[in-house]
């Protein structure tokens, strides 16, 4: 089993929510439209993990990596 | 693959978002043979709604993405040049490159007032490092071209510090965002010194001046055009997949059962007629159903778009969604005039300097 970290580069992040969008169980911007990770951490090859790729790639500002 | 032959071969032809996208989607709806995509740039795949925002102000990397995971053969700074639909090749530098399904993702271009190679445009990277290299030099600058990307490159050049001036068909914006954001983004940019002049026409009279409707000459140092994008298609020309210059796919986004096209190219149903999207989210959206559609047939899930358009300049930031130009009076749901704001009309929804999840503003918009 091996885990991906979801990473956040906040100065970048123009809270456009995208990243919600593609995986709401793992990511949501709170009331003053901050980015928060709810879940850090993804099994590689999970449904999981492709919402995250997902909300990494939809990111027009690529304020997201998956390492 | 539900009854239908194997797929071991597919080639992407477009290496922007949309090509990028069809690839990883390609892979998450269990794609693993040979995947190729072709990009005429020489760049990886990077993030186009930078260019003409952060990277003209001051960030040197805005518009980099992540590295690409689809573990395909990535054929960059060369150009397909035909596709025969019967044979199942896509022409690329004199070779034949056979599929079992192609993703057509070649994009648009700038649209041009001239055919002078030395007409200024913003579309590319490269574009795009040009630009600021100008702009470093303190130009005056005229631009052509009212809407989004003309709105947003006046707003780099004058926080560049250069004298600039727009030129636009009627009032900024208007035609794409109505009249309430255009006021606006109008009102912003006058106070922080933008030039503004409308007329019903403008035309290049060489690499320094721009003749307008009534006659009126401007001459700056740099003259940048921004009207509009035009589809790479001509590369199809006698493929039978273009009608008129146009793609038009169905609603999974496919031209035939094993031909996609998705991204700024292809012209898609809407529900205000065929049309195309030429919008980063859309993009995404469109490549996702259609590369589903490619693997899974009629089992994949229909398209289904509500746009998302976002821009900045002149120190305000707009997100908005639904079909643009909204119609009349905007509804305020929070703020107010002059400062951060929610606002919606029906159908469609803006937030201008106001943080908020595209899922919230959505369901603004169809409140």
């Amino acid at each position: 089993m091996r885990l991906l970290t979801i990473e956040l580069d906040r100065p970048r992040c123009e809270g456009h929510g995208l990243c919600e969008e593609a995986a709401p169980d793992l990511m949501h911007l709170d009331g003053n439209g901050e980015l928060v990770i709810d879940v850090p951490q993804v099994e590689a090859g999970t449904p999981e993990a492709r919402a995250a790729a997902a909300a990494v790639r939809v990111c027009p500002v690529a304020g997201l990596r998956l390492a | 693959m539900s009854g239908q032959e194997p797929v071991a071969r597919v080639v992407v032809v477009g290496n922007g978002i949309a090509g990028l996208t069809a690839a990883d989607a390609l892979r998450d709806a269990g794609f693993d043979g040979e995947l190729t995509i072709v990009g005429d740039e020489r760049h990886p795949a990077y993030s186009r709604p930078a260019l003409s925002k952060a990277l003209l102000r001051d960030e040197l990397d805005a518009h980099e993405l992540p590295a690409p995971t689809h573990g395909a053969t990535e054929l960059l700074g060369v150009a397909a040049t035909g596709v025969v639909p019967q044979r199942r090749v896509v022409q690329v530098g004199g070779e034949e490159l056979p599929y079992d399904r192609l993703v057509i993702a070649s994009g648009s271009r700038a649209r041009r007032l001239t055919d002078d190679p030395g007409e200024v445009t913003l579309r590319g990277l490269d574009d795009a490092f040009a630009l600021r290299e100008r702009l470093a030099t303190r130009p005056s600058v005229v631009v052509v071209g009212g809407g989004p990307l003309g709105m947003e490159v006046a707003s780099g050049a004058l926080a560049s510090g250069c004298e600039v001036t727009l030129v636009s068909q009627g009032r900024p914006l208007i035609t794409q965002l109505g009249r309430h954001l255009s006021d606006l983004f109008t009102t912003s940019a006058l106070e922080q010194g933008l030039t503004l002049v409308e007329t019903g026409s403008a035309r290049l009279d060489g690499p320094s001046r721009v003749l307008l409707a009534d006659g009126t000459a401007l001459e700056a140092d740099l003259i940048v055009t921004a009207v509009g994008d035009v589809p790479n298609t001509e590369w199809l020309a006698g493929s039978g997949l273009a009608r008129c210059g146009a793609l038009e796919v169905d609603h999974r986004g496919l031209l035939r059962p094993d031909i996609a096209a998705v991204g700024d190219v292809a012209a898609l149903p809407t529900p205000y007629g065929t049309r195309r999207i030429p919008l980063w989210s859309s993009a995404i959206d469109q490549s996702k159903v259609a590369a589903a559609a490619l693997i899974r047939g009629e089992e994949a899930p229909p398209l289904s778009i509500q746009p998302y358009f976002w821009t900045e300049g002149f120190g305000l930031s707009l997100k908005a969604v639904g079909f643009m130009p909204p119609s009349g009076e905007p509804e305020y749901v929070d703020g107010g005039p002059g400062g951060p704001a929610l606002i919606r009309w029906p159908g469609a929804a803006a937030a201008i300097n106001y943080r908020i999840p595209i899922p919230r503003l959505r369901r603004a918009a169809a409140a």
